[in-house]
């Protein structure tokens, strides 16, 4: 369970990221996180595996108050918590089994890890999670030269061999066509089900977002504006969400315009 | 866009659209740098002295020399092995420890892997003090300190790949795209491990074409570095230059060449192949 508890945080900039947020998700819901650019979705997810620190109030996560882990206790936290990238964030120079691979590293001896020599056992479970996302059969060809919806699903499959409790992502279908998307939407789906994988998603397109989460969390200006059943979002729900249209940035703006 | 001084002198291009808006263009900068260019080669023309009749009146003596080294001593080439190989053996140990050393500096120096400003800024700062120490002198204060030989050469050409590879490669790992060693933070990984696992897959071909292209410029520095006393082939070059034995020079030379064009070209072939 992930528990925010009127948490706060402001960059050193001084922009407020998120403003007194008290959510609550239970172990195996799938969340959609939605919202205009800039409002607080990513720091939302980011603040849950400490890859962002909060400034005020409590986290918890199965019950570990985040903010208060170090060093070590940090690293440990994070191999249970899986996360997904929108520029999908691979090693592209390596193959796509060395990818997986990574998130065993941390449980490897001092050698193994310096060498890059992988056990057997390692190897095989690596395979497994690539069979489970559908690219078993490209486990020896290099990133670069997979298609970018290949390689958001090697970056599934990595998290998978990490066997986390969390999968947090971060706008993971913003870089791929539509029907794509809907194979990556497709592959989160059935992990949630299958697995029992709490996900969270951050997420542009509302129609996805509506018709693969159970449950929508609506973020403008770092406030949680709405949070309830993806069925009970309303045209004015949305409206909220994203704000009035003068809002928006005007391509007329004089500095906008600007070369 | 705000104005510079430059703007008002010469104006920036203006386009209308049909609909009003305006797009400005600044005015190309070249004009000021051909200049400057012109203005600073007349100056050093001045304060070097460099007097092009002078070529004109003395240049045919380099031919002299020249045709003085045709025919080679092919004799001479005995003695010439044993300081070829010093020379060869001095540069290629040099640039082996000199390409390891460079990694812990590398990343030591990257700002995007150590976070600390003081430590990074340190390491930038010992790399670069070490690259403004020519090899030469370097070799000339190490032959004091350790005695004539190739120890001090091997020692100047350590020092200056180091700094070298260094400094190329903390420069291409700040480029590196930082997605995968967040991913990898975020899996829960050390930063050594993240950088083993994401840095250097994606920095490993350059830098061993840096550390190969090094090591192709040194063998051709290690011929200088016996003027100085360090040892190797230039040691016999400076003495026959001397005795103005012009043919076992013209062997030196030729021997030299072609080496340096074999080791040339196996690196590029390497390199090619990194790439």
């Amino acid at each position: 369970m992930i528990e925010f508890i009127n948490v706060n945080k402001t960059y050193p900039n001084g922009v407020t990221a998120l403003s007194n947020v008290n959510l609550e998700i239970e172990q195996g819901e799938f969340v959609a996180i939605i919202g205009l650019s800039g409002a607080g979705k990513s720091t939302l997810i980011r603040c849950i595996n400490r890859m962002h620190e909060i400034n005020e109030g409590t986290l918890n996560v199965d019950g570990v108050n985040v903010s208060q882990l170090k060093g070590k206790q940090v690293r440990a936290f994070r191999r249970k918590i899986g996360m997904i990238f929108q520029s999908f964030n691979l090693v592209t120079r390596t193959t796509v089994l060395n990818n997986v691979l990574v998130s065993s590293v941390p449980e490897l001896s001092f050698w193994r890890k310096t060498l890059g020599l992988f056990p057997k056992d390692k190897k095989v479970a690596a395979l497994e999670a690539l069979d489970k996302v559908g690219i078993l059969d490209k486990a020896y060809n290099r990133v670069d030269q997979l298609s970018g919806g290949q390689q958001q699903r090697v970056a599934l499959a990595r998290t998978l061999a990490q066997n986390p409790s969390i999968i947090l992502a971060d706008e993971p279908v913003a870089s791929l066509d539509p029907v794509t998307a809907k194979v990556v939407m497709d592959d989160f789906k059935r992990i949630n089900q299958e697995m029992d994988m709490s996900i969270l998603i951050n997420i542009h397109h509302v129609e996805l977002a509506l018709e693969y989460a159970d449950r929508v969390i609506g973020v403008r200006k770092g406030e949680i504006v709405y949070d309830g059943k993806s069925e009970d979002v309303t045209q004015d729900v949305l409206n909220n969400i994203y704000g009035s249209i003068t809002e928006v940035p005007h391509m007329d703006d004089p500095e906008e315009a600007e070369v | 866009m705000e104005e510079t001084f430059y703007d008002k002198i010469f104006k920036p291009k203006t386009y209308t659209l049909e609909n009003g808006k305006t797009v400005k263009q600044r005015a190309s900068r070249t004009p000021i740098v051909l200049l400057l260019v012109l203005v600073a080669t007349y100056a050093s023309f001045r304060t070097t002295g460099a007097d092009l009749s002078l070529l004109l009146s003395r240049g045919h003596q380099f031919f002299v020399i020249i045709i003085g080294m045709i025919p080679p001593n092919f004799k001479f080439i005995s003695s010439i092995w044993g300081p070829l190989f010093d020379t060869i053996q001095m540069s290629l140990l040099g640039s082996l420890a000199g390409a390891l050393v460079a990694i812990p500096l590398a990343l030591l120096s990257s700002s995007n892997i150590i976070k600390n400003v003081f430590v990074n800024g340190f390491f930038k700062f010992f790399l670069s003090i070490l690259r403004t120490l020519p090899t030469l002198v370097l070799a000339l204060i190490f032959t004091f300190l350790f005695g004539l030989g190739t120890m001090a050469g091997m020692l100047s050409i350590f020092v200056f790949t180091a700094s070298y590879v260094g400094k190329l490669m903390y420069e291409h790992i700040e480029n590196v795209d930082m997605g995968a060693f967040e991913a990898h933070e975020s899996m829960g990984l050390t930063k050594v491990e993240a950088f083993r696992y994401a840095i250097i897959p994606e920095v490993l071909p350059t830098y061993l074409s840096v550390s190969l292209y090094a090591f192709e410029g040194n063998v051709r520095y290690a011929a200088i570095l016996g003027y100085v006393g360090a040892g190797g082939i230039g040691l016999v070059l400076n003495e026959r230059l001397g005795w103005r034995d012009y043919p076992s020079v013209g062997m030196v030379l030729l021997v030299l060449m072609i080496v340096v064009f074999i080791i040339e070209r196996v690196s590029e072939y390497f390199r090619r192949q990194l790439s």
